[in-house]
């Protein structure tokens, strides 16, 4: 007799679908449906029609949520239904709910619209106290949007009667213990200091002058890539801090900068960060000046 | 007179048809759109670069459309200001490649998430769907996955790269990464080669005639025959007209094509309307999806419209007989397809990298102030965006997605696309799937 399959219902709040098609990007999808059985999800429907799913009354083992969320009839509904009504109801049948994506965590972009009405399912941005003030059976894997492997890893977990440890913010420490920054290709030019004097290239850091929120923000996106090949940073692109609470920041390409200095990186006290700095920076390694790959020399 | 409701499911968000019926007959449908956003307000008041990194959040399906035509609109405000950019062809041919993989995926995942499904559906009444069951579903969400993969080697990550800036584009590939990536494309056209057209793509793009296309026995065929078999060949005509305003290879320059006429095209012609939208009227309103007109007129966006523009031969052969049937539709999008994955096999064998990824621009954009427009042939149309910038910083913003074309209101006398298509049904099954044949997305219509 095959093993028993965890039952899954994925239910939208304000949102892109980001998170949808982000998981639709799990690479390892048969071993996926070999041990969940997908209830309902939005874009590809399930054995019985939303309706048919509100109407019945059995429990389910994960109840996926993507999207901000808001009580407000007015802002958020579900086929001619106020979404608390649809939620509320699909909430108590749940043994665990999953939030996926920064939107359902947090609030997210879309909380931007009206912060007092819109939020995520247990945080308004920082702030504990969201759709719920308290609930216990919440996990929080915020993105935007989320990796297919962060939601899929932590089902599997769960499925395996694994126990998953989260932060504060409740977020798995297995996945958001490390910062984008771990992994990324740029490493040594943060070390020493060399900033990208260009995007578009190979060579330099992205933190001094393009706002790269890398050393700030807790995600695995360098270790496990993105799409399997990339990420962000990899691809010359600056991270945007997309998996933290007040995503999105104001000026996103920029490095903010007190009297000319940048933010430090997480947990690094301004003093030790910036005496070493300085003395990177005092150095010039003529190595990391020149181009990474140059077929004249 | 009779009124129903109806919802729709499986689709790219939500979407309500309320349909008024006449004599067992369609007689009007109202298309509803709920929860909005608000992105364009967001905007306002951030610096401008920011648009980039959050329209792509418009949506989750073609994020990477958005970032381009943001992209576009803000060279265009360098270009008005004095600064005219040089976009390497570099960068021109990454931009495209990073936009073909994501129609690509969008294309093979209508098809075989949504089209399939509902026609099985509709000549199979138990079908219960074919998400994680099927194998061919399974073999096309691998195609799925390895597409954006292919373009991922250049955006870095799909969906919600940031992976173009204006200049040119942020990545500096080595030689390696398009081996990776023209291998990542072969797998695609295999699967599609046997799952989808059942040849080879080359022989698929060289046919004429309806009737070839419908000599194999794979997918597509089914899909034809199956569509043929239940009067989709019939219905779901609209109004015979098309627009494609971005540029694409499939044409010369932007134009429209009223039946098979086709005349060039200019954006200052496309008026937008409240008309019928909670923003006009709270009380009258009925959607969140505002409307798109050209010379008031309503034009069907999207690859019906690009291949009836490129005077695709193939297409044209489908038209010639069905017109702009529900059945034609369908096929223009899985022809664009093929067509698409050709043309991205020569952008990876033909890509120049000793050029620059990007070249800065002169001016400062914090000082930037007027006006700007960029036009993106996203997978389902024309996508619009337009901005107006005041010292580098977001005065407004304005986008205008393919659906809106598609998929607004108009009125009974001037229906739109998608209204028209749906009047004169006798069945909501019908109606539904003619509505689905337009690849609804709910997300951009009420972004």
């Amino acid at each position: 007799m095959p093993p028993k399959k965890s039952t899954i219902v994925w239910l939208q709040g304000l949102t892109c679908n980001g998170n949808s098609h982000s998981f639709f990007n799990y690479p390892q999808m048969p071993s996926f449906a070999a041990s969940f059985d997908m209830l309902y999800h939005p874009l590809l429907g399930g054995e019985g029609s939303f309706e048919t799913l509100l109407d019945g009354t059995s429990s389910f083992d994960f109840l996926i949520l993507e999207g901000a969320l808001s009580q407000d009839e007015s802002i958020l509904q579900k086929f001619n239904r106020p979404f608390s009504q649809v939620l509320n109801n699909l909430s108590s049948r749940a043994k665990t709910i999953v939030c996926a994506g920064s939107c359902a965590s947090f609030g997210g972009i879309f909380r931007l619209r009206d912060p007092e009405r819109i939020s995520g399912a247990l945080f308004r941005g920082k702030e504990a106290g969201g759709y719920w003030n308290i609930k216990h059976n919440v996990i929080n894997l915020p993105g935007c949007p989320v990796h297919p492997r962060w939601l899929v890893d932590t089902l599997l977990l769960l499925h395996q009667g694994e126990k998953v440890f989260l932060d504060t913010y409740l977020r798995p420490k297995e996945i958001y213990g490390y910062l984008v920054h771990h992994g990324c290709l740029r490493n040594e030019y943060f070390e020493w200091k060399v900033d990208s004097k260009q995007l578009g290239q190979k060579e330099g850091c992205l933190f001094y002058e393009h706002g790269c929120q890398g050393p700030m923000s807790h995600a695995n996106c360098n270790k496990i890539l993105w799409n399997e090949v990339s990420s962000k940073t990899r691809a010359g692109s600056p991270c945007l801090g997309c998996t933290e609470f007040d995503f999105p920041r104001r000026a996103l390409y920029e490095t903010q900068t007190n009297m000319s200095l940048p933010q430090t990186p997480v947990g690094i006290s301004k003093r030790a960060y910036y005496s070493l700095a300085g003395v990177a920076k005092s150095f010039k390694i003529e190595r990391l000046e020149r181009k990474l790959i140059d077929e004249n020399n | 007179m009779k009124i129903t409701k109806e919802i729709i499911e499986r689709i790219e968000g939500e979407a309500t048809l309320e349909l008024q019926w006449h004599e067992g007959v369609i007689d009007f449908a109202k298309i509803k759109f709920f929860n909005f956003r608000g992105i364009e307000k967001i905007l306002e008041k951030r610096v401008l670069y920011d648009a980039i990194a959050i329209t792509p959040r418009v949506c989750g399906i073609c994020s990477h459309s958005h970032a381009l035509a943001s992209v576009l609109a803000i060279e265009s405000c360098f270009k008005n200001a004095g600064d005219v950019l040089h976009i390497s062809q570099k960068a021109q041919d990454i931009r495209e490649i990073i936009l073909n993989a994501e129609k690509i995926q969008n294309h093979i995942k209508w098809y075989f998430f949504t089209i399939f499904s509902e026609l099985q559906k509709l000549s199979n009444t138990p079908f219960e769907g074919n998400a994680f069951k099927d194998k061919a579903w399974f073999h096309a969400q691998k195609a799925i996955v390895e597409s954006l993969k292919m373009g991922a080697i250049f955006s870095g990550q799909w969906p919600h790269g940031s992976f173009a800036l204006p200049g040119g584009v942020t990545c500096d590939p080595v030689r390696s990464d398009f081996i990776m990536a023209q291998n990542t494309l072969e797998g695609i056209v295999a699967f599609c080669e046997e799952y989808l057209y059942g040849m080879p793509l080359e022989e698929f793009l060289s046919f004429s005639s309806a009737l070839q296309v419908m000599s194999s026995v794979r997918r597509l065929s089914y899909g034809i025959e199956t569509m043929i078999e239940l009067g989709f060949d019939r219905i779901g005509r609209s109004h015979d007209r098309f627009l494609a305003l971005g540029d694409s290879f499939l044409y010369e320059e932007p134009s429209k094509a009223v039946k098979t006429t086709v005349l060039s095209a200019d954006s200052k012609h496309v008026h937008e309307s409240l008309e019928h939208t909670f923003f006009s009227d709270t009380h009258k309103g009925y959607t969140y999806s505002k409307s798109a007109q050209y010379r008031k007129n309503y034009f069907e966006v999207g690859p019906l419209a690009r291949m009836m523009i490129g005077k695709d031969v193939l297409i044209r052969d489908f038209h010639r007989r069905f017109k702009d049937a529900t059945l034609t539709r369908v096929v223009a999008r899985m022809s664009e397809c093929a067509h698409l994955l050709l043309r991205t096999r020569e952008l990876l064998s033909h890509c120049d990298i000793t050029m620059p990824s990007f070249i800065p621009p002169k001016a400062n954009p914090h000082d930037l102030c007027g006006e700007g427009i960029g036009i993106i042939e996203a997978s389902r149309g024309s996508l619009i965006h337009k901005v107006n910038v005041l010292y580098g910083h977001i005065h407004s913003y304005d986008i205008i997605t393919p659906t809106v074309w598609n998929l607004g209101n108009g009125d009974k006398e001037n229906p739109s696309v998608a209204q028209k298509a749906i009047m004169g049904l006798d069945s909501i099954e019908k109606a539904d799937f003619v509505f689905k044949s337009f690849d609804v997305c709910s997300v951009c219509t009420t972004q």
